[in-house]
């Protein structure tokens, strides 16, 4: 389990450090059969659905306000239940093995589990009758949900953008520095890794500590169970390629390419090495849990890390700003490293990226399958999806004379409320939705996006650095190629899927199982060369090639497809 | 706890007559034993998994029949291996220090004179025990942690120069697994013995007095053996349970640099069973730890029978 999740969107507001990490994992005998499947009608002749996500996310009150308008308007309303303390595939595992469903589910990395279960219902049937749907792709992008039976089971609702792009935000990954370690340079032009860790270097040398005397942590890394991407695929992004999450597609000769063993990969963790033994790392970096990363960056003593935006920023944002961290300047910013100077970056990918490997389904359990389909359907119907994601018109958001949607300060707070958001706001996250242009063509489908509403929301250092640099928002600062991502694009969306039926599963798990072990070992290593050697001596022993042999078959496959 | 069990020699027949009798008891039993087929014997048809490439969709009857494929699998699987070594390694480990601190512990408490310190020490030192698993290695974490209480302590009295990362050493972490254990589950275990020592006729403690027996002395002679049926019994029972050498302790206290140590039975069959859906694998990995517990207290509790100790059965 490595790259999983890099490209989700996670909407952890609220919820996002909360204990779920940590939460006894032991429940899984409890989780069976929780599900009560109920299409029944309720008296009010609602629709209730269930839905269960494999991913950890906040709970709404069963009486939310904007539930309840949703309800009224398309007569049904979802009951949503995320996972808590265990994995996504020991949840699916486990709901599998005890054979009930929710109606509605997104199992993470392993819905082709629960295909090959016979647990979800095909969509082909229904595509046509319900247009919304329908539109939310091609008919290629269709085309690259389907299964080896040739049906479409689910629809990934990320990343999927309604006319013109408005992406302000950088959501993936970046090494980030607070923005005041910049001003404090100066704002230097950074390039490249070592001149990352020089300019954290000598602004740690003259500021030893914080305002209130803690000491800086220079940089941490987390490597907690399945977030640990934040350590291990660095080397794909420094020599310039996407985010293709498993391997490096070398554009050149369409090869798979494994950016464990590379060059690159040797200097970045080489370089890990020196800084940690200069005392610039983390010392706790190897055993902290995700829940005391989060906290660590809350308080504002680390000044740089490399890490996905949704994983920290929803949580550590706000925290900065009700204490007040954000007028000091430590938002991080992102920056476009390269392992050598006068490289072009792809930090940013431009454009939707389709992760065809999870999504929302609906299961065998559900006894009413067109409506379930209706409810999608009218989520992605205008008027719901503001009521989704701006609120009630008058209470959570203003227009003006031109159709422009804005908030005030006051409404702004309150939808970043965690007491505000159980009891008022209701995003069915994880069901279908639009990024991009609205359908009146000026406003943005998700407030996030609203330019105005970006610039409104930021804090003054962060305002002055982007100024600085000439940059309109957080994608103008990594200055990514423009590039068009390949066909295959993104690789991650194969290996995801990968089972231990197939021997570059099972390689590519026990090499998930080497690189835990060994990259913090390496990184914290009294003699860099030795470890690096024993480690690419278990590295092989786990039959990598296998899983690369994979990898190009999945690669060829999709050119092919593409060319098709 | 049946401290002895009595051994009875029943000299009643079976006849219709005493059937009748005791036809109200018969319903109760069969009522316990419809229970314990449906709730534990017929689960156990499940165990048929384990000789099947079992896949949800095929079910049961469906399944591809592999024979011991997957036990083959299983011990060819070097993790496999390394992770009974942990288990039982840890099992030991945890069984060992907290049966011999809960008996210290008992003694100690039953020591003290003051009626009214005695309750509050046991009251207190019991707590724990009803502490989840989650709550005690959050804490952990946090008094482990390079800034924790320990670290802390031990930087203060110049033991060490540097903090150290505790979880960072595999060689810490089955300790810490047993220290866990101790600190959470003494004053609990200590609470069977203390009932026992309460149950040793207080004669023989004065007579031991009037023969000249100080405190070592009445507890070497008079309590040791006293509570030596209950510690027996509570030893056979634990044996059976070392394979249990837990879940949630390792599952939570692990990560990338002690994995190789950490990771036991339990998180084998939760990694291959349920999270790659293997669940012939898992079900495989399962069986082998309970017939090993099996062999383990039926070996345990015929050496006790050899040796003329008290036993289970």
């Amino acid at each position: 389990m490595s790259q999983k999740k890099i490209s989700r969107k996670e909407f952890l507001r609220g919820s996002a450090a909360s204990a779920a990490g940590m939460m006894v994992a032991g429940t899984f005998g409890g989780m069976m059969g929780q599900f009560t499947t109920l299409t029944a009608l309720a008296d009010d002749e609602t629709v209730e659905f269930s839905a269960f996500f494999a991913m950890s996310g906040s709970e709404i009150n069963s009486d939310n306000e904007i539930a309840a308008m949703i309800a009224e308007q398309t007569g049904a309303k979802c009951d949503e239940t995320w996972l808590t303390g265990q994995t996504d595939s020991e949840a699916i595992g486990t709901i599998i093995a005890g054979g009930e469903y929710p109606d509605f589910i997104n199992g993470g990395d392993s819905m082709v589990s629960l295909y090959e279960a016979g647990a979800l219902v095909a969509w082909d049937d229904y595509l046509e009758q319900y247009p919304n749907l329908k539109e939310m792709y091609s008919d290629e992008e269709w085309d690259k949900f389907r299964q080896d039976d040739g049906k479409i089971y689910w629809a990934n609702v990320f990343q999927n953008s309604y006319g013109e792009d408005k992406t302000t935000t950088h959501n993936d990954e970046a090494f980030w520095i607070q923005a005041k370690v910049l001003e404090w340079a100066g704002y230097p032009e950074i390039k490249t890794l070592d001149q990352y860790f020089d300019l954290i270097e000598s602004y740690v040398a003259e500021n030893p500590t914080m305002d209130d005397g803690t000491a800086y942590i220079p940089y941490t890394i987390l490597c907690y169970d399945w977030y640990y991407y934040c350590l291990e695929n660095a080397p794909q992004f420094l020599d310039g390629y996407p985010n293709d999450g498993s391997v490096i597609v070398d554009t050149d000769t369409l090869t798979i390419v494994d950016y464990n063993t590379t060059d690159t990969a040797v200097r970045y963790f080489r370089k890990l090495n020196e800084e940690h033994n200069k005392g610039m790392i983390d010392p706790e970096f190897a055993t902290q849990t995700t829940d005391e990363y989060t906290a660590k960056l809350s308080t504002g003593r680390v000044l740089g890390m490399c890490d996905q935006w949704w994983n920290f920023a929803y949580t550590v944002n706000d925290v900065f700003t009700q204490t007040g961290l954000a007028d000091e300047g430590c938002n991080y910013v992102p920056l476009g490293l390269t392992i050598d100077e006068g490289m072009e970056n792809q930090w940013h990918s431009y454009g939707d990226t389709l992760n065809n490997s999870s999504g929302i389904a609906v299961t065998t359990s559900c006894k009413n399958v067109d409506a379930a389909f209706q409810f999608m359907n009218d989520l992605l119907d205008q008027d719901i999806h503001n009521l989704r994601f701006w609120g009630v018109e008058g209470v959570d958001y203003l227009v003006d004379d031109d159709g422009m949607f804005y908030r005030t300060d006051e409404m702004r707070a309150n939808w970043s409320d965690s007491e505000y958001q159980a009891s008022h706001i209701c995003n069915y996250s994880y069901f279908p939705q639009w990024l991009g242009t609205s359908r009146d063509g000026i406003n943005a489908m998700q407030p996030s996006q609203q330019s105005s509403e970006f610039f409104n929301d930021l804090a003054e250092p962060l305002v002055a650095c982007f100024e600085a640099y000439g940059a309109g928002n957080y994608v103008d600062m990594l200055g990514s190629a423009k590039v068009e991502t390949g066909p295959w694009y993104p690789m991650y969306s194969y290996s995801n899927a990968m089972t231990t039926a197939t021997a570059g599963g099972v390689a590519w798990n026990k090499m998930g199982e080497v690189k835990h072990e060994w990259l913090p070992k390496v990184v914290m290593a009294e003699d860099f060369d030795s470890l690096w050697e024993q480690y690419m001596e278990a590295y092989e022993g786990t039959n990598p090639q296998d899983f690369l042999d994979e990898m190009q078959e999945e690669l060829d496959r999709r050119i092919a497809a593409a060319e098709g | 706890m049946a401290r002895k069990p009595k051994k009875q020699k029943s000299g009643t027949k079976i006849t219709v007559k005493e059937l009748k009798r005791q036809k109200f008891l018969l319903i109760w039993a069969g009522i316990f034993v419809v229970y314990g087929i449906i709730f534990y014997y017929l689960p156990l048809g499940g165990w048929i998994m384990a000789f099947q490439n079992y896949k949800p969709k095929d079910g049961f009857w469906h399944s591809q029949f592999v024979g011991l494929a997957k036990f083959q699998t299983l011990f060819s699987d070097s993790t496999f291996i390394r992770v009974i070594r942990n288990t039982l390694a840890m099992g030991v480990l945890n069984l060992v220090s907290t049966f011999v601190m809960a008996i210290l512990f008992a003694i100690l408490l039953n020591e003290i004179r003051s009626k009214w310190g005695k309750k509050i020490v046991q009251t207190i030192s019991y707590l724990p025990h009803f502490l989840s698993w989650i709550i005690v290695t959050g804490i952990l974490h946090d008094a482990l942690s390079t800034s924790g209480i320990v670290n802390e302590v031990l930087l203060k009295l110049h033991i060490i120069e540097n903090s150290i990362n505790f979880f960072a050493y595999p060689a810490y972490f089955w300790p810490i697994v047993a220290f866990a254990n101790v600190w959470k589950e003494t004053g609990w275990n200590a609470i069977v013995y203390l009932a026992a020592i309460t149950a040793i006729d207080p004669c023989l403690y004065e007579a031991a007095a009037i023969d000249g027996a100080g405190r070592w002395g009445k507890i070497k002679y008079i309590t040791l053996p006293g509570i030596r049926p209950t510690i027996m019994i509570l030893l056979l029972m634990n044996i059976g349970n070392v394979l249990n050498a837990g879940f949630e302790v390792q599952y939570l206290l692990t990560n990338g640099l002690v994995q190789k140590v950490s990771q036991t039975i339990d998180i084998y069959v939760l990694n291959w069973g349920i999270s790659q859906m293997d669940y012939s694998l898992g079900t495989a990995a399962g069986m082998f730890k309970s017939v090993v517990s099996i062999i383990l207290i039926v070996a345990a509790n015929t050496i006790a029978k050899k040796t003329g100790d008290e036993r289970l059965f």
